[in-house]
């Protein structure tokens, strides 16, 4: 599903170079619940991005379902996250003058899908996550956790290959926290849609069925949990 | 679940996408909330803008009305909408240059054309009126009382005595004329005039009444005689100088006076009111360039607040824009929906400057009395009391342009939000 070959990214800020990434190479499979671990500056986020196409590598290679990201334009990666890939990110996921339903919908908007079957889809997915009566309600009037969890239904609304999560539990506490994971999980086996997601936090390592582990932008350990 | 686009679908091109977001209902729904989402700022501009263009929709209709009164008071008080003479009239108008019975200039020539609503002969020359006390070179304008009344706001402007009658004795002077002479109504005065052989003739005239117009040219310095008694005087016959006509259609008067030409061939002239007097449609002209001016200046400075506006909306969202072009959101749809949220709030701005403008212009419905600065508008033909007058432009024009600026000063927000990096965006704080 996902490749990342020998890549490494370093960025230069004003004549200094900092190496995010050095020669990862690693692959996610379709289906796959999978935390990126590591301290701050390890370069999950940054391994994040290139497979999110946020980001390109410096050098090596990232394939989405065997395509290589290098090749696309900008234009054509923003139509390859529009289908492709959903993203949870840490927080003020969700845009603030649209209610929940209308965030739901939004990237289904931006897929084109008619108005009738958009609206049935987002209360559809707003029940599965528990928010169908918060439906009208802006993120304002929502705790951290609700907003988070109308962000997993915006991420799996429009089917995507690929869901990646940037420390999604990290501004929750450690009940509601737990309570995405539990969610998250649920999508996964539900929905069949690969999750990834970048994280320091012990809990949801736990809850992860793969843990890839990055120090100093390489890749050090490489675990599957017990069944 | 139901399936989503399919990834092998071709993206749109950058116009594609732009033209499909503008008509997309959720991008004036967001534009509409992310407008009111800082009440003050958009209150602040939104009354710039409301201000502005209220002021500017006063003004120009001040502007107009003023104008419109000195081209409705050349019309009504002398020029009329046609005017015929004969040839080399305009360049010498003397009674030299005379319309004689016969020639064709008359009752027949306007009598099936149902634009024509009056007409009237006169004879124009120039002469010396003298009182006991005074001389004062005029301008002789001989009419037909009854057939001068439908042309010219002449017989309404007496201010004392009366219009013309049947008396061929009697003549109608301005009342600045008559304070020059130190003469009043029933006082005589003496015309003097050469008459068609060259010869000094004159005769002794009451004043039957005294008139007031917005022309100060006229109230100085002219003197209407009736007809018959000019031609006796002057020795023409029944010939005639000019004859005026009055249509009801002042936007056809080109055509109008075309077809006047070819019926009666090249030994007259017929000159519509704006061939006759050049210099108002100069000052026509000279007001809708300073409208565009003002225009301008108010359209500019209203594009800056706009554009700082959108700005600092873009720099408080940036995170948000990061996160929207993570989703996907293609660049042309963020231009798009920052384009509109620019119209959303130039509209908003401009429904309340049209509320604003119109009120205004109903607040001074009544005409702006300028009495205390008359005794110099009316030596530009102008009314001492100003009614402003909107033309269906003067409220089109500046909604097209505050639509032209808020496209304008969309553009530089555009450029900078789609230069966003989404990936830094997300983690901006």
């Amino acid at each position: 599903m996902l490749e990342a070959t020998d890549v490494s990214k370093v960025y230069e800020t004003r004549g200094v170079e900092t190496v995010a990434l050095q020669g990862v190479t690693l692959s996610i499979g379709g289906g796959e619940f999978t935390a990126l671990a590591g301290p701050s500056g390890s370069g999950k986020t940054t391994l994040l991005n290139m497979f999110g196409a946020l980001d390109v590598p410096t050098r090596g290679m990232i394939r989405l379902e065997g395509q290589d990201l290098g090749a696309l334009s900008a234009a054509e990666l923003a139509h390859l996250r529009l289908l492709k890939l959903g993203f949870i990110f840490q927080a003020y996921n969700l845009i603030p003058v649209l209610s929940a339903r209308e965030n739901v919908e939004f990237v289904m908007e931006l897929q084109g899908v008619p108005g009738a079957e958009r609206r049935q889809r987002a209360m559809a997915m707003l029940g599965e996550v528990g928010l169908a009566d918060m439906a009208e309600k802006r993120p304002l009037e929502m705790s951290g956790g609700q907003q988070q969890r109308v962000a997993v239904a915006r991420a799996i609304v429009s089917n995507p290959r690929v869901v990646l999560a940037d420390e999604p539990t990290a501004n929750l506490d450690s009940k509601t926290a737990e309570k995405l994971l539990d969610l998250m999980q649920e999508m996964n086996q539900r929905h069949q849609v690969t999750f990834l997601f970048s994280t320091h936090d012990p809990m949801v390592i736990e809850k992860s069925r793969r843990t890839v582990r990055l120090r100093d932008g390489r890749v050090v350990d490489d675990e599957l949990a017990a069944a | 679940m139901a399936s989503g686009a399919e990834p092998g679908a071709m993206t749109k091109g950058f116009l594609g996408s732009f033209l499909e977001a503008l008509v997309r209902s959720v991008t004036w729904r967001m534009a509409w909330r992310n407008v009111g989402r800082n009440p003050r700022r958009t209150l602040i501009v939104g009354s710039a803008i409301a201000i502005g263009l209220g002021s500017t929709i006063v003004a120009m209709a001040v502007n107009y009305g003023m104008i419109f009164e000195m081209v409705a008071s050349a019309i009504r008080t002398e020029v009329g909408h046609v005017q015929i003479h004969g040839q080399g009239f305009d360049a010498k108008p003397s009674i030299d240059i005379r319309i004689e019975p016969g020639q064709g200039v008359g009752p027949g020539l306007v009598e099936d054309l149902p634009e024509v609503v009056a007409w009237a002969p006169r004879v124009r020359d120039e002469g010396l009126v003298s009182s006991p006390r005074a001389s004062v070179g005029v301008r002789l304008v001989a009419i037909d009382p009854d057939r001068e009344a439908k042309v010219s706001v002449i017989e309404e402007s007496i201010t004392q005595g009366q219009f013309l009658g049947d008396e061929p004795r009697q003549v109608l002077i301005g009342e600045r004329l008559a304070d020059r002479l130190q003469v009043g109504v029933d006082d005589k005065v003496v015309f003097s005039v050469q008459d068609v052989t060259g010869d000094l003739t004159g005769e002794a005239y009451r004043i039957a009444g005294l008139f007031r117009t917005p022309s100060r040219g006229l109230d100085e310095g002219a003197l209407f005689l009736p007809i018959a008694e000019a031609q006796r005087l002057l020795g023409i016959g029944e010939a005639i100088s000019e004859f005026v006509i009055i249509s009801n259609d002042d936007r056809q008067l080109e055509a109008l006076a075309a077809r006047l030409e070819e019926r009666l061939g090249a030994d007259f002239e017929v000159r519509t009111w704006e061939e006759l007097r050049p210099m108002l449609v100069s000052m026509v002209k000279i007001f809708d360039q300073m409208g565009w001016i003002m225009y301008a200046a108010i359209f500019v400075a209203m594009a800056f607040g706009i554009a700082n506006v959108l700005l600092m909306s873009l720099y408080e969202r940036i995170r948000e824009i990061g996160i929207v072009l993570s989703l996907g959101m293609p660049p042309a749809r963020l231009v798009a929906s920052l384009l509109v949220e620019s119209l959303v709030l130039t509209l908003v701005g401009v429904a309340f400057g049209l509320a604003l403008g119109l009120l205004g212009v109903w607040a001074v419905s009544d005409g702006i009395d300028l009495s205390a600065w008359a005794d110099g508008l009316d030596a530009y033909g102008m009314s001492p009391v100003i009614v402003p007058v909107v033309r269906s432009s003067d409220l089109t024009q500046p909604v097209a342009i505050a639509v032209l600026t808020a496209i304008l000063a969309s553009l530089w927000p555009a450029v900078r939000a789609v230069r966003i990096r989404p990936a830094e965006a997300v983690r901006h704080v």
